[in-house]
């Protein structure tokens, strides 16, 4: 390649970078944590302090959604609860409007699904910024600017990618070390950040893909063929003759020893979908998780009177169409092969927030000016708005947790608690590094990250501490990792803090992140 | 620089579009069977059109190089819709 061409994509490189790294902090830091959603959910709701209507049986809830809510019996869904500490919900259409509900709301149902789960809105970070409306889309915009930084990216260390690799010059050059770190973060983990770039744009921006798809080269025939190949609920019309319908548990059941036989080693259902429940020919869809396999979730398709299989999207049953769309949820969420793999996207998720963070130090490095005190006025701004948004991220989550804790104790709902705290630290972060010489806004900001989640992590650790000694359930891991994890990070960011403010007294003074000297 | 990113992101996305369209459509059944793995190829397809585009000497040759390049497939999609293909 031209030497030409390789400074048109250092440029592309830099500035997709840029444009979109800033968003992707908050994807990847947020979706690292949302790998263990249900451990986070299992951590707010630990089985000794369950949330409301926990245990009350798949069928009840039926039942009293039939009864209050009778229009729903043509279309529901039921999610079923993600361990023995929370509630089955169901799911359906009021005209527009979606409706959610566990037994004891059903008479005044939600509009959101887990309004008070820490754990939602965590998620509702990664995949939106926890913007309405706008946020995926924009998130959509930013997968695509983030494929063309990775190409851009890959192209530009091409001519010398595979001998400095492996290559960490630790030295007297600080800017070295970090190129080599980020280029070396960048090249092992791309495959992960392809699948990435690939998935987040896809489900971010389907409806709008398939729509211009649709117009500009389908002749308007790619939606129904993409119902087609993605559909899994048969159309069926209703008799009109009501029929008893067996209990959810006992189709749970058949679906998954329908699913056993396909060939898949696990099924563990987390989703129900009824069609004209009560009716002669209702249908049942039970979508459970498979592990060690592509097509992560399947789906079991009965009658819903008599138990018969109908329709079967699981292990070898599935069609190309059917296991690529499963493997796009697989592959993106790390559900495909237990802890193990989980842990591996938490790790890489970290190290991608740290690509991101060391593209915009390498950026504001890269234009510093030599033996001059003053740094230009663009490389502090982005300084400070690399250090308000990235640990501003940091400490607003810290916040979420913080607030979900005081507020379950309290008895309060946490949903709005959740919000107002993480988005005021994120703002307040945003102007404390606008306003704080910048060494020593980003030790202060790391030091209250540090603190506030070791805080939250030891507290929850002594307030449980009786439970995890009277009765060790099943569940006692999960809530005991997330505590731990939170410890383990908070080591992270007061090492990072520490670092920080020993490159501020003797590391290079003419740097954005030095000490003003006293004067 | 800004020609050649206009160009990659506004004529590579129709391009793309046709040529996952296109050779669904010289499949048998339409490609019924190969959707969602088209549908998967169409992003990495538009960013690799987007990059390539970059690869241009000047703005003005990538519009021109990559509107020809629509008018063709939109031209074959529309020939073979005539010749009878689903």
């Amino acid at each position: 390649m031209k030497a030409s061409t390789i400074r048109t994509y250092q440029t592309v490189h830099t500035w997709t970078g840029l444009l979109a790294g800033f968003a992707l902090f908050v994807a990847f830091y947020a979706g690292a944590l949302t790998v263990f959603h249900n451990d986070i959910a299992t951590w707010q709701n630990p089985p000794w302090r369950s949330a409301a209507d926990a245990g009350v049986p798949v069928h009840t809830l039926i039942d009293r959604l039939t009864a209050t809510q009778p229009a729903a019996k043509d279309n529901f869904g039921i999610v079923l609860p993600t361990d023995a500490s929370h509630a089955a919900y169901a799911f359906w259409q009021d005209k527009d409007d979606e409706r959610f509900a566990s037994a004891s709301q059903l008479h005044a149902p939600r509009a959101e699904a887990g309004e008070n789960e820490l754990a939602d809105f965590i998620y509702a970070l990664h995949d939106s910024l926890g913007l309405p409306v706008i946020g995926l889309t924009l998130m959509g915009i930013v997968s695509v600017l983030y494929g063309l930084a990775l190409v851009s990216g890959f192209l530009m260390h091409l001519p010398q990618l595979v001998s400095s690799l492996f290559a960490i010059r630790a030295g007297r050059n600080l800017k070295r070390l970090w190129q080599d770190a980020h280029n070396a973060i960048g090249v092992i983990s791309l495959p992960f950040h392809i699948i990435f770039s690939i998935t987040g744009a896809l489900f971010c921006l389907l409806g709008l893909t398939l729509a211009t798809l649709n117009t500009v080269a389908f002749d308007g025939k790619l939606y129904s063929a993409f119902a087609q190949a993605t559909q899994t609920t048969p159309t069926i019309t209703a008799s009109g003759t009501p029929a008893v319908m067996l209990s959810p548990e006992v189709l749970l059941e058949r679906a998954r020893a329908t699913a056993l036989t396909l060939g898949v080693t696990t099924f563990e259902p987390d989703y129900m979908h009824f069609v004209h429940y009560g009716d002669y020919n209702a249908v049942a869809e039970v979508r459970g998780l498979s592990q060690h396999t592509l097509g992560t979730f399947g789906t079991i398709v009965l009658s819903a009177r008599d138990g018969r299989v109908l329709r079967t999207f699981a292990g070898d049953a599935y069609s190309l169409n059917g296991i690529s769309y499963a493997a796009l949820y697989g592959l993106h969420f790390g559900s495909f092969g237990g802890r193990t793999v989980q842990w591996l996207y938490f790790i890489l998720g970290l190290a991608g927030a740290f690509l991101f963070y060391s593209g915009n130090l390498l950026w504001i490095e890269s234009r510093r000016k030599r033996r001059h005190l003053d740094q230009p006025q663009r490389t502090r701004v982005m300084a400070r708005a690399t250090i308000g948004v990235f640990l501003g991220t940091c400490l607003g989550i810290s916040g979420a947790f913080a607030a979900t804790w005081i507020a379950v104790r309290l008895g309060a709902d946490a949903g709005l608690p959740q919000r107002i705290t993480c988005y005021g630290l994120f703002l307040a972060a945003c102007v404390y590094a606008c306003i704080r010489p910048i060494a020593k806004a980003t030790v202060e900001l790391l030091m209250a990250t540090a603190a506030l989640t070791i805080v939250v992590a030891v507290a929850d650790l002594i307030s449980n501490a009786g439970a995890f000694a009277q009765a060790w359930t099943p569940l006692t891991p999960s809530v005991l990792g997330v505590d731990l994890t939170g410890i383990a990070l908070s080591i992270v960011f007061a090492c990072f803090a520490r670092a920080t403010a020993r490159r501020a007294r003797t590391g290079n003074a003419h740097s954005v992140w030095a000490l003003p000297a006293a004067s | 620089m800004i020609a050649r990113c206009l160009a990659g992101a506004l004529l590579g996305f129709p391009l793309a579009a046709t040529l996952i369209a296109l050779s669904l459509r010289l499949l048998p059944h339409g490609g019924a069977a190969f959707l969602i793995p088209a549908m998967i190829l169409f992003f990495p397809l538009w960013i690799a059109l987007m990059a390539g585009t970059y690869m241009f000497r000047s703005g003005a040759r990538a519009w021109m190089v990559l509107g020809l390049a629509n008018a063709a497939a939109f031209l074959v999609l529309w020939a073979t819709r005539s010749a009878g293909f689903p």
